[in-house]
């Protein structure tokens, strides 16, 4: 009989019997996992900026606080980045972590969260009331719902080159200042302001704080729409000033990490940021760092007033395998606060201040800064650091503000001279009651 | 006595069972098929279909439950946003120009790579590289070297003079030169897809062509207008329709380099989907702009389809 070749026939068999192997096989060969009565907490959250608070969290708190509550903790890390559209997914397949941190209020979510009351009564029954910025960031008055818990915020402070601002003889106090100073520095130096004017977050950061030191707000303390203003309209006229006087184009293009890198090249005098210039000189050793210094949020014609860098914002999903666990723990974490204070650097600030009761004297004299009370100049940060949307809560409106950039496109162009201040204005204000519109008409404000 | 089965000669009643599948070419094509057809139902045609129905609903990113049909007012309002106006008019600048230069420097490589010549693997695979790469690594890469402070593209003009000592272009962040620079990135990234398939339609005319118009004595132009041009027709509309597709839909280059700026320049339909459903929290008012395109791209896949067939040498 003649030997036959590989047939259609020999292929099927062969496909099927690899199938049965692989796919079917193996749960016959292997028998299955059985389940331990051990609970499980699963964590998203971002990678932090202080690679030592990850360190910290996941490998110390995170163990230990498994081993004493009977839980297996999974942390996983994400990019700033990835943070929406990951939640977004969850959301949308019903499944995921048990525990979810935003950098900003997640106002949108407010539907798919449990109820945050319980966790900020039990902390504040042994730390005290939580900071209203806090409050004004993780809670809805029209549906009186805490939508998340916030452990911490981060500072947004000046940071700026003591030498160059000493050449000029002056120091970045005021939001005039800023603009005098920074076009001096400009011509005699030839080295720019860098304030962000682009699509990201510390531009829309650092808008924000101009608007609300010359009185101005995206919405009023009800969550009304007030942005078509004459003291935003005094504010954008300002910024193109500030634009067109001491800064460059480069600021247009901007990501979140660019006036970081700007400060460390020494391109740049003045850049609004949190520490994370300053800990990164540090970290690397570089000898810019001793001229790199911290000032509060600038002076504007009505009021000192800087706004967080970054919200932590704790969720816990609807659909959460362990809502009771990631409750608990979110309490302990409180308790255990001081240690994430001091893994992140003082990155994190605590939004409920008794948890770090040593916190003046900690940043007061900080062995890694140069001078060592670098750090000094934040012990009154509660004094002039804001929620995004004052001096109303952050809602889901002023949160697609937000991330949809319509207030630093409104700077940008108006400081480039692509629009007057006035149209620019009147643009982002249609696009904002839009925004004002739809959600109102979903019943979240 | 019962009479013995004759065995069954009708192939349709041999493919009950599962050996006489292999032999049986209408059923076994059907369950060949399948799994493909099930991957583009499930990847493909599920969330096309769930996307239209966002656009003309109120789901946003954490509503609970079936969302309320709203009708049109998310196109409505898609509408009444300048933003989107301009992000329409950029997306067909952006792919428009983009597939443009991809045509012409892909049909110049294609030619070139025909000819034999010393190096020829490596200019291929050199070529390639830029497929073969993840897209969001090649575009961090560009983001360096475009950067304000770092961008070797400057160091590089200033140190051989071509930039004067105070010239310093922000590419990115300049309406015009960031619209060229996102262009740019978008043809380095399609043209080795456009060359692949154009060298294909090359290889594939035949030689005696050629050589028969060699012979008569046409010239390097009238050869490539009268015989290589109308015969590689058919396969450069394919790699201009995919190109077309991919420029129209895809927010990597974009996001990555711009993220739409400066103030909304180069913003695109994609990245403003992206920034109004998922990071703005408004999935129908997402959907609705990430759809806008879709009949005007059916619309062009259907023409360059048909054109692409007419055209076609059989």
């Amino acid at each position: 009989m003649a030997k036959r070749g590989f047939t259609r026939r020999d292929f099927l068999k062969g496909t099927g019997a690899g199938l049965a192997a692989t796919g079917l096989g193996v749960p016959l060969l292997l028998p299955r996992k059985s389940y331990a009565a051990k609970k499980t907490l699963k964590i998203l959250q971002w990678n932090h900026f202080v690679p030592a608070y990850d360190v910290w969290f996941n490998n110390t708190y995170v163990k230990e606080w498994g081993a004493k509550n009977n839980t297996e903790v999974i942390v996983d890390n994400i990019g700033l980045a990835g943070i929406n559209a990951r939640a977004a997914a969850e959301v949308g397949g019903q499944k995921g972590h048990d525990l979810f941190l935003f950098l900003a209020p997640p106002s949108a979510y407010e539907t798919q969260v449990v109820d945050m009351k319980e966790v900020y009564q039990e902390v504040e029954k042994k730390h005290g009331k939580a900071l209203p910025l806090a409050v004004h960031s993780t809670y809805n008055p029209k549906t009186k719902k805490y939508f998340a818990f916030s452990d911490s915020f981060v500072p947004d402070p000046i940071n700026y080159r003591k030498d160059l601002w000493d050449g000029i003889g002056m120091y970045p106090d005021t939001w005039d200042d800023v603009r005098v100073g920074g076009r001096k520095i400009k011509e005699k130096y030839g080295i720019p302001v860098g304030i962000g004017m682009s699509a990201e977050l510390d531009t829309a950061m650092a808008m924000r704080e101009l608007m609300y030191s010359f009185g101005a707000s995206v919405q009023d303390a009800q969550g009304n729409l007030i942005l078509d203003s004459k003291q935003t309209l005094e504010a954008v006229k300002f910024a193109k000033a500030l634009y067109q006087e001491a800064m460059t184009p480069e600021v247009l293009s901007w990501d979140p990490s660019s006036n970081n890198r700007a400060m460390l090249a020494g391109k740049v005098s003045l850049v609004l940021n949190a520490i994370s210039v300053t800990r990164q000189a540090e970290t690397d050793k570089m000898p810019i760092g001793k001229d790199i210094w911290l000032a509060k949020a600038a002076k504007g014609p009505v009021r000192r007033m800087g706004t967080e860098h970054v919200m932590n914002c704790y969720v816990v999903w609807k659909f959460a395998q362990n809502v009771d666990g990631a409750k608990k723990f979110l309490v302990d974490y409180i308790n255990a606060f001081r240690g994430a204070f001091l893994a992140s650097e003082f990155y994190n600030f605590p939004c409920f201040p008794k948890t770090v009761p040593d916190l003046q004297k900690l940043i007061s004299n900080d062995p890694r800064a140069t001078p060592p009370n670098k750090y000094a100049v934040l012990s009154d940060v509660l004094d002039w650091a804001t929620n995004v949307g004052y001096p109303g809560y952050a809602s889901a409106a002023i949160d697609e503000t937000f991330n949809t950039w319509v207030i630093n496109t409104m700077f940008a162009k108006a400081a480039t001279n692509t629009s007057t201040p006035e149209a620019a204005i009147k643009e982002a204000t249609a696009k904002c009651r839009q925004i004002w519109a739809k959600w109102k008409e979903k019943g979240l404000i | 006595m019962k009479p013995a089965a004759s065995p069954p000669t009708d192939p349709a009643r041999r493919a009950g069972s599962g050996g006489a599948l292999a032999d049986n070419e209408k059923w076994l094509g059907r369950v060949m098929m399948a799994p493909a057809i099930l991957y583009i139902a499930a990847l493909v045609g599920l969330p096309l279909l769930l996307a239209l129905y966002y656009s003309v609903s109120n789901v946003t990113v954490g509503s609970a439950g079936w969302p309320s049909y709203v009708g049109l007012s998310n196109f409505r309002h898609a509408f009444g946003n300048p933003t989107f106006i301009r992000a329409v008019w950029n997306t067909i600048f952006f792919a428009v120009v983009s597939m443009a230069i991809v045509m012409v420097l892909g049909t110049i490589l294609a030619l070139s790579l025909l000819k034999d010549f010393r190096g020829k693997w490596f200019v291929r695979l050199l070529i390639l590289l830029p497929w073969v790469a993840p897209i969001s690594l090649g575009t961090i890469g560009w983001l360096w070297m475009f950067d304000s402070v770092y961008s070797v593209i400057n160091w590089t003009a200033q140190y051989f003079g071509i930039f004067g000592k105070r010239t310093w272009p922000v590419w990115l962040g300049q309406p015009t030169l960031a619209m060229a620079s996102v262009i740019t990135v978008q043809v380095w990234r399609l043209l080795p897809l456009a060359t692949v398939i154009l060298l294909g339609g090359l290889s594939s005319i035949p030689k005696d062509i050629q050589e028969a118009a060699l012979v008569d004595g046409a010239s390097v132009l009238r050869r490539y207008v009268q015989i290589t041009e109308p015969l590689m027709r058919p396969i450069a509309l394919v790699a201009l329709l995919f190109g077309l597709i991919f420029s129209f839909t895809d927010m990597i280059v974009i996001y990555v380099l711009t993220r739409g700026g400066p103030f909304d320049t180069t913003q695109v339909l994609a990245t403003l989907a992206f920034f109004t459903g998922i990071d703005g929290g408004d999935l129908g008012g997402g959907a609705a702009i990430a759809l806008f395109l879709l009949p005007v791209l059916a619309a062009c896949v259907i023409l360059i389809l048909r054109f692409a067939r007419k055209t076609e040498v059989t």
